[in-house]
């Protein structure tokens, strides 16, 4: 059979594409995938990494090894990392300063958007770890994977362990109190909420709360009048960098009304990482204030 | 008449020179210091950085500046008018329009191995692209015609609203596919030039060099085409046909251009103009040249981009620093166009 393509064919096309598209849908499109070697196999004890993602960054500290670090995000606002070079942001490292530091190792927090620019670096002879980090699991799982890459696995398996009690512990207070429903605002406006998959969600979940938000997307941009007909029991205000008054913005939510609001402290905790303990502690008490104290 | 009489040869002569004055520039210059010896000699970093990452990158954007700025001298010729260039006249947004539906649906299929869709998808968005810019440009010369004779306001016009539609119908896309393949889609669309796959700049570099050999050839009938429809009929050209592999070729070289870095825009307006104010209307000057100096005029944007990193942290995208010297460009050539001068 001999397939005529003709005039009409590409606006087929396109609008098969579109539709594929919409089918498309952002929960499954992100599968937990393994952890990635790229380039030559890194040394057994990496001395010049640089880190790609602040929670990277923020790992490798706790690991004690921050001063084999060369180079950062300018996102990076640890204290001891604050005069390290920086090679770029999240979404468009410089390839040539990265390679500038004579890294010997990488550390990537896989993420679609830096992948030409890593796959260059990794392709000129430097060592990648690529990490994915989606939920909690990822977070443990990149403490050891880190650790194991910097030469000091038993400091990567103490910090996943300590990681996982702190998960266990709070699981364990949240269990015999009341689920809350929760709203968890990121952005302001456009209102942006943490959604089913999202990092945020997965912390709320085991700190005993529950997320008003349904659907299929980590982040959505969310409707004002849904959240107002979610009704959620407490706002949890995740847009640190933006003034506090204005979440009043959002006073038609009646929680928001009633001052049913609590702010997170900084952006940090939110940071699939390390500061994992801390974002658990945050969540507990904002949710279960009467119980969260010990 | 040529206002500056240079002779071609002397013309063509200058374009490789600026070419290669600025290839040699991006080469040098950049926001880490290397030393030419030490990468000659071999030695690492400055080897890897000097042939690994500036060269492909220089090539990267020689390849996008020569497409878009013969692409432009082309679409001038056939709309008669100075304002014309890929990305005004919306070629440059279905190209977008094109390699969007071509990642959107990469996400959707290949979900299950991102990376290695990802790195597969380099030439499926290249032909997406190229098809979108052939489409944008067979509707917007087909709107833009006012009882049956094309009008280049109307065509540039419907140009204009048609890049606003293509912008609309992306955003849709970015909202509905995963948020990180909508970053990078974004940061493609802004127009960066990048670190394209040995793959992906290969088959570019095929399809840019076909396509300006295309115009190089019909560079001829370009200069007749230029003086309207009937009277390059008259002088035996066949106007349908000639258009059309006109057409063919600019889609094809705007198409590459967008897949390689994205919406880079008013490369095809500034250079042309310039050339056609030093060496005069005659096309098959206009083409060569159009294309040597808009790889080193890109060339150069780029390595103001680069050097951007220096004081910002970041790399703004040449796409970015096009704009601003064009957008202003743009408008003062339209007020120099109304008073006839």
């Amino acid at each position: 059979m001999r397939t005529v393509t003709r005039g009409p064919a590409v606006p087929a096309a396109f609008a098969a594409a579109l539709l594929t598209a919409l089918a498309a849908r952002a929960g499954e499109a992100a599968p937990r995938r393994p952890a990635e070697r790229l380039g030559p196999p890194p040394p057994p004890r990496p001395a010049r990494v640089v880190s790609l993602a602040p929670s990277l960054t923020d790992t490798v500290l706790a690991l004690g090894e921050g001063a084999r670090l060369v180079g950062v995000t300018r996102y990076d606002t640890a204290p001891a990392v604050k005069d390290l070079p920086r090679v770029g942001g999240f979404l468009d490292p410089s390839p040539e300063v990265v390679l500038g530091l004579r890294p010997d190792l990488v550390l990537w927090l896989t993420d679609a958007g830096a992948w030409p620019a890593v796959r260059r670096i990794a392709e000129l002879g430097v060592p990648v770890l690529a990490i994915p980090v989606v939920g909690v699991p990822d977070v443990l799982a990149s403490a050891r994977l880190v650790g194991e890459a910097l030469g000091a696995p038993e400091a990567g398996e103490r910090l996943a362990r300590s990681l996982g009690a702190a998960v266990a512990d709070a699981e364990r207070r949240a269990a015999s109190l009341p689920r809350r429903r929760v709203l968890i605002v990121i952005g302001r406006d456009p209102l942006v909420v943490a959604g089913p998959g999202s990092y945020p969600d997965a912390l709320l979940r085991i700190a005993g709360g529950e997320n008003v938000v349904r659907g299929d997307r980590p982040w959505p941009v969310y409707a004002l009048e849904r959240a107002v007909a979610d009704d959620p029991e407490l706002v949890l205000d995740a847009a640190v960098n933006e003034p506090p008054e204005t979440v009043l913005r959002l006073s038609a939510i009646p929680a928001v009304r009633a001052g049913r609001v609590v702010r997170l402290p900084d952006d940090r905790v939110l940071r699939p990482g390390p500061e994992l303990p801390r974002a658990l502690a945050e969540l507990l008490s904002a949710v279960h204030p009467e119980a969260a104290r010990p | 008449m040529r206002p500056a009489g240079l002779r071609p040869g002397w013309a063509l002569a200058a374009g490789i020179a600026a070419l290669v004055a600025a290839f040699a520039l991006a080469l040098v210059l950049g926001p880490q210091p290397v030393s030419i010896r030490a990468a000659l000699a071999g030695a690492e970093p400055d080897r890897a950085i000097l042939f690994g990452l500036r060269l492909p990158r220089a090539a990267l954007g020689a390849l996008v500046g020569a497409a878009l700025a013969a692409a432009g001298v082309a679409l001038q010729a056939l709309l008669r008018n100075p304002l014309a260039d890929p990305f005004v006249l919306g070629v440059s947004g279905g190209a977008a329009l094109g390699g969007t539906a071509v990642l959107a649906a990469s996400a959707a299929i290949g979900a299950a191995t991102p990376l290695g869709a990802l790195a597969g998808s380099g030439s499926a968005v290249a032909i997406g692209a190229s098809a979108g810019a052939a489409a944008s440009t067979a509707l917007v010369f087909a709107l833009g015609r006012v009882g049956g004779r094309l009008v280049p306001e109307a065509a540039l016009l419907v140009g204009v609203v048609f890049n606003a539609f293509a912008a609309g119908v992306v955003t849709l896309v970015k909202v509905m596919v995963p948020p990180e393949q909508a970053a990078r889609m974004l940061y493609w669309l802004m127009g960066a030039l990048g670190y394209a796959s040995g793959g992906a700049l290969a088959a570019g570099a095929v399809l840019v060099t076909a396509s300006l050999a295309a115009l190089a050839v019909l560079s001829g009938q370009l200069n007749l085409l230029s003086l309207g429809d009937e009277e390059a009929a008259s002088l035996g050209v066949e106007v349908g046909r000639a258009r059309g592999a006109v057409f063919l070729a600019a889609s094809a070289a705007t198409g590459a251009a967008v897949a390689l870095a994205g919406m880079v825009g008013f490369v095809g307006l500034i250079v042309p103009h310039f050339l056609r104010r030093a060496f005069g209307p005659d096309h098959r000057l206009l083409v060569p040249a159009a294309a040597l100096f808009g790889a080193a005029f890109l060339l150069l944007a780029d390595l103001a981009a680069r050097l951007a990193f220096l004081s910002l942290g970041s790399e703004p995208p040449v796409g970015a620093l096009t704009a601003l010297a064009g957008g202003p460009f743009f408008l003062w050539l339209l007020r120099r166009t109304e008073r006839g001068g």
